[in-house]
């Protein structure tokens, strides 16, 4: 900003600051990204090599937290009311998909049960949530946080 | 950045703002997908699904059942894969889980692919990543593997 310049017009946008912002707000929603998921975060298995299930919209979300708690979408529910809540979110869709996020930590009893519950509650089989082993930033991240 | 200045009316700046909407929109589109993206396996229980199973007679059904004895899985796993000492139950014969991939795919490989279905019965014990592995590791063996999952109750 040489002020004593003789004045000259500059007639491109200056857009360094714009960049600016986008930047930060790209930084911010990749810190936010894995939080909109519905539910809680747990600590999903990593497995090699997971089949892709897909976009999770259009199916219904278990989690079991490390708790052994259950959540649909991001209702805690309690074990008694879990088929009948389960009824509730399918609502109207012929054959919705269920899926269930187990934290890794559980007992594969904790998952069986809920796997039961599903099939009990009217649902043909069920996807089992993992997450590719190379994600370790992710992992290591919820690792360290327990 | 005063280039008129030398005269010159040639212009050095190469102009980002194409870049820049192709970039906001890669953008966009990866913030609205990565996150809802999921990755999974898919089981059934075959104690209300029969019916979406085939019948199938004893002798060919393939069960591999996962003991708390022979593959002690307490704790996720550390790492990747399993313990080494980790050995499970292919059709009552105790293999290294690590043959596993091998044994499902020369027991089921040969089958039309809507017969491929594996039993899978484990200890409740058992940590559910541990489980998951060896799900991962029976479905790497062939293609189409259809996991039942048996239950005691």
């Amino acid at each position: 900003m040489r002020l004593g310049d003789p004045p000259k017009m500059q007639a491109g946008i200056n857009i360094t600051p714009l960049v600016d912002v986008v930047l930060v707000l790209l930084i911010i929603f990749m810190v936010m990204a894995p939080k909109m998921r519905k539910g809680p975060e747990v600590n999903l298995p990593n497995t090699a090599k997971p089949p892709e299930q897909g976009d999770e919209r259009g199916k219904i979300l278990v989690t079991i937290d490390d708790a052994g708690g259950l959540w649909i979408d991001d209702q805690p529910v309690a074990p008694e009311q879990f088929g009948e809540s389960l009824r509730a979110a399918a609502g109207a869709q012929p054959d919705p998909k269920v899926v269930i996020r187990g934290d890794a930590r559980l007992r594969f009893r904790q998952v069986r049960e809920a796997m039961s519950a599903v099939e009990d509650a009217g649902f043909r089989g069920v996807g089992l949530v993992a997450q590719r082993a190379e994600g370790k930033a992710k992992g290591d991240r919820d690792h360290a946080t327990q | 950045m005063q280039l008129n200045s030398s005269g010159s009316s040639l212009q050095s700046e190469i102009n980002i703002t194409p870049l820049v909407d192709v970039v906001l929109v890669l953008l966009i589109i990866f913030m609205v997908v990565v996150p809802l993206l999921l990755q999974g396996y898919d089981v059934g229980i075959p104690k209300t699904s029969a019916e979406a199973v085939p019948a199938q007679a004893e002798e060919v059904q393939v069960v591999l059942s996962i003991e708390l004895t022979a593959c002690r899985i307490l704790e996720p796993p550390a790492g990747e894969g399993l313990p080494a000492d980790c050995r499970v139950n292919l059709n009552r014969q105790e293999i290294p889980a690590t043959d596993l991939p091998a044994r499902v795919a020369e027991i089921l490989g040969g089958r039309p692919l809507e017969n491929r279905v594996l039993f899978l019965a484990a200890d409740d014990r058992l940590n559910y990543e541990g489980v998951l592995r060896i799900v991962d590791l029976a479905k790497s063996g062939v293609d189409n593997l259809q996991i039942e999952f048996l239950t005691a109750d």
